[in-house]
């Protein structure tokens, strides 16, 4: 099932909205159309992971909110609520860093008129965190051949040399990814005063309005109990 | 090349560069950012992460300021992005002015000291405020950042935030501790850019 780009941004600021701003319960709604539609994605070995780690942490939270058991409670009760509410806000970008690409977002943020001097950014910076966590596994696993772990006597004897050994490559990539990216946007045309067009269509169709209904359904809802 | 004449406006090329710099380092902060902040989930360490989120950020953002070519829009730009995810975050409308306010003020450091250390110095501490003033509604409206807090953390978590919102002590280590971080790591920065990037001719 295929969304408009500008109706998985309305589905972030709406689920973020609703996890982060109102009371636990209520961000269960959304929580739920994401999976739904992560589960129309096919995306069964992500939600294989996520559900049960989300339906535990879930089923602990209240306990653990009233736990007051020291310093080992509290980074417990930190982790799990961490996962109960970071979680479901780091699937929605999931969902819409693995769904959209990104000719189809700038196409959107074009519709919607924001300058490109505001969507080249933003695209980019959608586009890098896949490749910031891919870059950083690789240079985790190089370093690991060499003996360099993030917890061991010897990082934690100099904890500045992990700066050196996993930060510095990092960086190296990801400048020498960006360069090559700004070299690549500027044959493609991609200038912030010029209009590109788009091959895939982008429009609202019958699943945009469902999504749309049900997100706004869900905020009202809210709005009216919490009145 | 001093001979070469030029019509004084800056390629549109320059212009994609900038923007796509804006876009790598902002990714990056945000999850170095996010990463170095965890400390402060010990309850004990809250006013110490931002110290800690200033130090790790140092180094991408010495490269980042070394990279761009337009310093005011392009910090304006970064900050600004910080504001909107600290908006769907649910934090208070305050945010954005305050983030906007810290990228106008990194870029005119850089704008005025230009590329030198200690222009990149002053924009790093500047930028510094960026992580220290997300704690800044506790004390500026206390009840809403509690309950918003409440939702997020367990009750000894929130009992220990409502402590510290009783001084403006705290508020003030924050701050301290926050460009204490940026001025170490300015110089573990400066150490780094020569030993690594200037020799592969990265910055």
């Amino acid at each position: 099932m295929k969304l408009d780009p500008r109706t998985k941004l309305f589905l972030v600021a709406a689920a973020n909205t609703m996890i982060f701003s109102v009371p636990y319960a209520y961000s269960m709604p959304m929580v739920a159309a994401v999976l739904v539609l992560l589960l129309l994605e096919k995306k069964w070995k992500f939600m294989s992971v996520f559900f049960p780690v989300y339906a535990i942490a879930a089923l602990c939270f209240d306990y653990l909110k009233q736990l007051d058991s020291g310093m080992i409670g509290t980074l417990l009760a930190a982790t799990v609520l961490l996962i109960c509410r970071m979680m479901p806000v780091g699937v929605v970008f999931y969902y819409i860093m693995a769904t959209t690409k990104a000719n189809e977002f700038m196409a959107g943020m074009s519709k919607m008129h924001v300058p490109n001097k505001v969507t080249i950014p933003l695209t980019v910076m959608i586009r890098f965190f896949p490749t910031v966590f891919d870059e950083s596994r690789a240079i985790s696993t190089a370093m690991k051949m060499r003996g360099i772990r993030l917890f061991s006597l010897h990082t934690l004897k100099n904890p500045l040399t992990i700066l050196e050994y996993r930060l510095i490559p990092l960086l190296v990539s990801i400048t020498k990814i960006g360069d090559e990216l700004s070299v690549a946007a500027s044959t493609r045309a991609l200038a912030p005063d010029t209009r590109r067009t788009c091959i895939v269509p982008i429009g609202f169709h019958v699943q945009d309005a469902v999504v749309f209904v049900y997100c706004i359904a869900v905020i009202a809802f809210v709005v009216v109990s919490h009145i | 090349m001093p001979n070469v004449k030029t019509t004084g406006k800056k390629s549109s090329n320059t212009l994609v560069r900038d923007l796509v710099n804006v876009g790598i380092f902002a990714a990056l902060y945000f999850v170095l950012a996010f990463a170095s902040s965890s400390i402060g989930y010990i309850p004990a360490l809250i006013i110490f992460s931002t110290g800690s989120i200033s130090l790790v950020t140092s180094i991408p953002l010495f490269l980042f300021f070394l990279k761009i070519d337009r310093p005011i829009f392009c910090c304006l730009l970064f900050s600004s992005f910080f504001g909107c995810v600290m908006l769907m975050m649910g934090q208070s409308l305050l945010m954005l002015p305050i983030f906007v306010t810290v990228g106008v003020l990194t870029g005119f450091c850089l704008k005025i000291l230009h590329k030198s250390f200690w222009g990149l110095f002053s924009a790093n501490v500047s930028m510094s405020l960026l992580s220290s003033s997300m704690m800044l509604p506790l004390w500026l409206s206390t009840e809403e950042y509690l309950a918003y807090a409440s939702g997020m953390s367990d009750e000894g978590y929130v009992a220990k935030m409502a402590e510290l919102a009783n001084s403006y002590w705290p508020l003030v280590a924050i701050f301290a501790f926050g460009i204490l971080g940026a001025v170490v790591g300015s110089f573990i920065a400066r150490r780094v850019m020569k030993k690594h990037f200037e020799r592969i001719g990265l910055a």
